[in-house]
């Protein structure tokens, strides 16, 4: 994670703002930032991970199989 | 290679299984899609129809995956008046309600739904006042002879 950090003002839903609040009150964040930080941290994770499977599974793909597919699909749309 | 049309497509549940199931072709067809700027539309709830076929951790990562592409818009189901109308759409297609929210959706957008399965659409469609239009994906080169 990057020691640089970059100033915002966002806007949240109320219940989400008090389960930082939550957080930090019981010590399991040092501070609101620091929980919003985490939160942003993992989805950048899990949207990677996800990129990253899509991409595994559509280098299995059969190049030629797929053409003829959309090829398929193009000349029924053009009817 | 043809011009897309920049009609948005609908997928309904069948694709979307397939999605989730990893079905590498339907996956790299998407994608195709994506490279294209083809927009797509995807119903909410045909996603919760696909994942309750999956049932699994990957399945679910790949059909979140979809949001992730640019042309890729998830439609909600979005307050009273179209929940009653999917509930009608239900009770006069006999459609389950994950693909009676494409079919909402493809009715009211006139948008083509891009199906695995045609067959499962064409009684639905007939119980409509305007019949939808339903593409099937599927590989003429799979098409045996005399069949």
């Amino acid at each position: 994670m990057s020691d640089r950090k970059a100033r915002l003002t966002i806007t949240v839903d109320s219940h989400l703002s008090a389960y930082a609040e939550h957080l930090v009150e019981s010590g399991h964040a040092t501070s609101v930032s620091a929980a919003f930080n985490e939160a942003m941290a993992e989805k950048a994770y899990r949207d990677r991970r996800r990129r990253s499977l899509w991409k595994a599974k559509s280098e299995q793909a059969d190049p030629d199989r797929v053409a003829r597919m959309m090829a398929h699909i193009d000349q029924q749309l053009a009817q | 290679m043809s011009t897309p049309s920049r009609t948005p497509l609908i997928l309904d549940t069948s694709v979307l299984t397939a999605v989730a199931r990893g079905d590498a072709d339907i996956i790299a067809l998407v994608q195709e899609y994506d490279a294209r700027g083809q927009p797509i539309v995807i119903p909410a709830l045909a996603i919760a129809g696909a994942s309750l076929d999956i049932r699994g951790e990957e399945g679910d990562d790949l059909l979140a995956g979809l949001e992730l592409l640019e042309v890729v818009t998830v439609a909600p189901l979005n307050g009273a008046e179209q929940a009653a109308r999917l509930a009608h759409l239900v009770a006069r297609t006999g459609l389950d309600p994950w693909d009676a929210h494409v079919a909402a959706i493809a009715d009211v957008a006139i948008c083509p739904i891009l199906t695995l399965n045609a067959a499962k659409w064409e009684h639905a469609s007939a119980d409509l006042d305007d019949p939808l239009r339903i593409i099937e994906i599927a590989d003429p080169g799979d098409q045996k002879p005399g069949k």
